[in-house]
């Protein structure tokens, strides 16, 4: 180029003239429209403040941030072996000079007996009480009424809570504390506990599925940047006593505090003491591999029952030759998926498709407001057809409903191929509201199909993830970050490619009268134990498992007398029991029948079920008739990651652009005919 | 030289023809929606105004005060918007019960929603003839992701969204001007 503009220096310069006279006029036009728009955006912002009536109006229509309880909450874990017990304490804070109803949408873990409420005014403290769902309601609208301090907890879905307190006064402070207990997760050599923070905005489809109390499991959510104070700060506090001495301990999503008592105890906090109520917080501990327990058996004596909790890991099992597979994955592209949720649910699945093997067939299904599937029927994994998958998972975008019904429509045909081990791999966080719906869509489609489901995201629905897996005979696994893909789908690949322990069986010594759930043990993947409650009426003798995997019989023996304690079996028991008697609707049973014995296990055992709800009431009246009640839903924060813009949508745009266009043309035509006289 | 002055003509009028056209068929469509709401009136369902329309009126809104009469077409989107003030779909259908959103331009048939005051009357006609009055009753700025002014519960009402500063040349702008009418 240099040496061409030496040779020609004439037409350089009338170029270069030409060049600088078309950035001047870029330059002057950009200067000219943007004061321009200045001078016109700048009155018409300055009147918002002309609008202040209306946004007392429509602030007031239930959108007001502000206008509620401010809340807190303190967790404690106390976990003793295989057991949890999670005390927590919720902190409602009136800072308004008007009495408030508070109402508060919380999840907890979908396997929690909740089975103590205690209401905290000042120095009093009242118990809570059991009670049949409608009759606690009406005792606590009765004290509401009354003007006395109240507190009602109700089950909206086995990990949908509501608490509800009645006459927080001007700048009062009222705490209502809650008890609940599980049994820890193990899985893969690693024992974990999941506290769920928020309840992720749940899609709800349209008529003829109506969901009925769509209203209980939708508090209103905070959009992001208006949250100001208002995080919901949670503080957790961990006691962990393994029992065994200890390798590791890790919070998956929070910075935590760790001290190291002994070698099987620890005690975490959270670092900076608490966190806002936006994700999943997740505690890992895995025992030292010689310390790893193949069986375990826990006893706890009350009421002159012997409740027991046995966990037994089958030997691993040796890997053989893989019989060939047909996958089909599904991919949750709703809305709720949007941000850092697809991310992670993409790479998962390209992972997934890098391990299939060219003697397997599989498909794609993604699925938001519509059902798509990638090719009309399952394909060979050969690598034009992988491409092709990669291509388009790569190019999918979260938006829209959350339609699973159709997708569990194309995924599971009820067929029973012998040739073929047919699973089916689910991608979504789980913000449904209609989970009956598709459970009865998955017992009633499942054929020869196994179902597993990922968990994605920061706060899935562990409900749908856990129930869906097992009507779907398959696993669960959760995914809450992108760096964590990798580790999670190695060991679900773990558990898709060996084989499973058929038939499990168990024999209670005969003579004595033993209860123990589930009735029905589930199939046993890779690194999963058997997980069994029993209620006896004395410890004695042996039960013996067996079992089947791959044409060879399996069996183990676990003798049951004292061993080691578990405090809080019972209502771990009477939890898996009712869990039980709700899964036996789903399979046609009377709901009067069902209900009844529901509600006298949770009678008898203190729990919050479906059919029964807590109630505390201070009888000491607090607020004067003359004086009203105002009813405030506590804003809930979006789950971390979330894109609020996805989910809710928009409102409609309301512009075109002809103004600007009709600006550019006029300045553009003005300075044409300027050039046109300057240079003619 | 020369040349350049060309270009910028020729950009100039494309663009001041491009703005002009917006502005032109905004206007002229209403006057074909006018025809299919009198057969609407007639009894004739979903009428399309035009042979590839994919969009036709569902009410007529008046503001006697301002002289205003627009035709709402079914739904919010850019492609019926152009031609109309659009009814979102998904909320109640306007002099309904619940809360009726429409959405419209700010710079052509919404535009008068600037002049618009608390206690103003507005008139929805259905296609069924009936007439319904609201009353205006709040206006606001809000965010375009505020998307709870669409809500179905509450008094019977509709809600008008417009974008917000009224005289930003831009149509992309985050905030929305939104003016609820209570059913009287």
């Amino acid at each position: 180029m240099q040496t061409e503009t030496e040779k020609h220096p004439r037409p350089t310069l009338p170029l270069l003239a030409l060049l600088a006279l078309a950035s001047a006029l870029g330059v002057a036009v950009a200067i000219a429209l943007a004061g321009v728009a200045m001078l016109l955006a700048a009155p018409a912002y300055a009147s918002q403040s002309e609008t202040k009536e209306g946004m007392l109006y429509l602030r007031a229509r239930g959108a007001d941030p502000v206008a509620a309880p401010l809340l807190g909450t303190e967790v404690l874990f106390r976990v003793s072996g295989p057991v949890a017990r999670a005390r927590v304490v919720q902190t409602f804070r009136n800072p308004h000079d008007v009495w408030y109803e508070g109402l508060y949408v919380f999840p907890l873990p979908e396997s929690g007996a909740v089975d103590a409420l205690r209401l905290v005014v000042g120095s009093r403290i009242v118990e809570g009480e059991i009670r049949e769902r409608n009759v606690a309601k009406q005792a606590y609208a009765q004290a509401r009424g009354a003007g006395q301090r109240a507190a009602l907890l109700d089950q909206e879905r086995p990990n949908i809570f509501t608490t509800s307190v009645a006459n927080i006064g001007p700048g009062e402070t009222v705490v209502v504390e809650l008890e609940y207990q599980q049994v820890v997760r193990y899985d893969s050599g690693r024992f974990s506990l999941r506290f769920p923070m928020v309840v992720g905005p749940r899609y709800i489809p349209a008529a003829p599925l109506q969901v009925a109390d769509a209203i209980r499991i939708t508090p209103p959510v905070m959009r992001p940047g208006t949250e100001g104070e208002r995080t919901n700060p949670v503080a957790i506090q961990v006691m962990l006593d393994a029992g065994v001495p200890l390798a590791a301990v890790e919070s998956l999503h929070h910075r935590i505090e760790v001290k190291a008592p002994s070698e099987s105890r620890r005690e975490i906090v959270l670092a900076g003491g608490s966190t806002p109520a936006n994700r999943d917080f997740e505690l890992a501990w895995s025992p030292r591999a010689a310390a790893l327990p193949q069986a375990a058996w826990f006893t706890e004596e009350k009421d002159g029952k012997h409740y027991g909790l046995l966990m037994l890991l089958p030997p691993a099992a040796p890997r053989t030759a893989r019989l060939p597979r047909e996958v089909i994955f599904v991919l949750d592209t709703s809305g709720s998926m949007g941000g850092a949720s697809i991310r992670q649910a993409k790479e998962a699945l390209e992972l997934a498709l890098a391990r299939l093997q060219p003697q397997d067939r599989f498909n794609v299904i993604e699925f938001n407001s519509f059902a798509h599937a990638l090719f009309d029927a399952a394909r060979p994994a050969d690598p034009d057809n992988l491409r092709a998958a990669t291509r388009w998972v790569r190019a999918l975008d979260a938006r829209g409903g959350t339609e699973m019904a159709s997708a569990l429509h194309l995924a599971l045909d009820g067929a029973d191929d012998p040739e073929h081990v047919r699973q089916v791999i689910f991608l979504t966080d789980g913000a449904v509201g209609n989970e009956e719906h598709l459970f009865g869509l998955i017992r009633a489609r499942l054929g020869g199909s196994r179902l597993f489901t990922i968990g994605i995201g920061s706060a899935p629905n562990s409900h749908f993830m856990t129930k869906a897996a097992q009507l779907g005979r398959g696993t669960f696994t959760y995914i809450g970050r992108v760096d964590e893909v990798r580790s999670r789908m190695g060991e679900l690949f773990a558990k898709l490619e060996t084989p499973v322990l058929k038939a499990v069986q168990v024999h209670w010594p005969a003579g004595g009268a033993v209860e123990a759930w589930p009735t029905r043990l589930p199939d046993l993947y890779a690194g999963e134990p058997v997980v069994l409650v029993a209620r006896l009426d004395r410890l004695e003798g042996e039960v013996r498992l067996e079992g089947e995997r791959n044409g060879t019989a399996w069996e183990a023996r676990m003798p049951l007398a004292h061993n080691a304690n578990a405090e809080g079996l019972g209502a771990v028991w009477a939890r898996e029991k009712v869990g039980a008697l709700i899964d036996s609707l789903r399979e046609g049973a009377p709901e009067a029948e069902v209900r009844a014995r529901v509600i006298a296990l949770a009678e008898a055992h203190r729990l919050v079920t479906k059919y029964t709800s807590f109630v505390a009431i201070d009888k000491t009246p607090a607020r004067a008739p003359e004086e009203a009640l105002k009813l405030a839903e506590v804003p809930t924060l979006l789950p971390e990651g979330w894109d609020y813009a996805k989910v809710y949508g928009e409102l409609p745009r309301g512009a075109t652009d002809s103004r600007l266009a009709l600006l550019l043309g006029t300045l553009a035509i003005l300075l044409g005919l300027v050039a046109m006289r300057r240079f003619t | 030289m020369k040349a350049i002055a060309v270009v910028l003509l020729v950009i100039g009028t494309w663009q001041f023809g491009r703005g002009a056209w917006i502005q032109a068929k905004a206007w002229a469509a209403q006057g074909l929606i006018a025809h299919a709401w009198s057969r609407t009136l007639q009894g004739a369902a979903d009428v399309k105004p035009w042979g590839w329309a994919d969009t036709w009126p569902v009410a007529r809104l008046s503001v006697p005060r301002l002289g205003v009469e627009r035709y709402v077409l079914a739904g919010a989107d850019g492609a019926s918007m152009a031609f109309g003030p659009g009814h979102v779909r998904g909320t109640s259908i306007p002099g309904g019960p619940g809360n009726s959103v429409i959405g419209g331009h700010r710079d052509t048939h919404l535009a008068f929603m600037r002049k618009l005051q608390v206690g103003d009357t507005l008139t929805v006609e259905r296609a069924d003839g009936a007439r319904v009055s609201y009353r205006v009753a709040a206006a606001d700025v809000l965010d375009r992701r505020e998307v709870w002014v669409a809500k179905q519960e509450g008094p019977a009402r509709l809600t008008l969204v417009t974008c917000y500063p009224f005289d930003a040349l831009s149509a992309d702008g985050p905030l929305r001007y939104v003016v609820v009418a209570l059913a009287e």
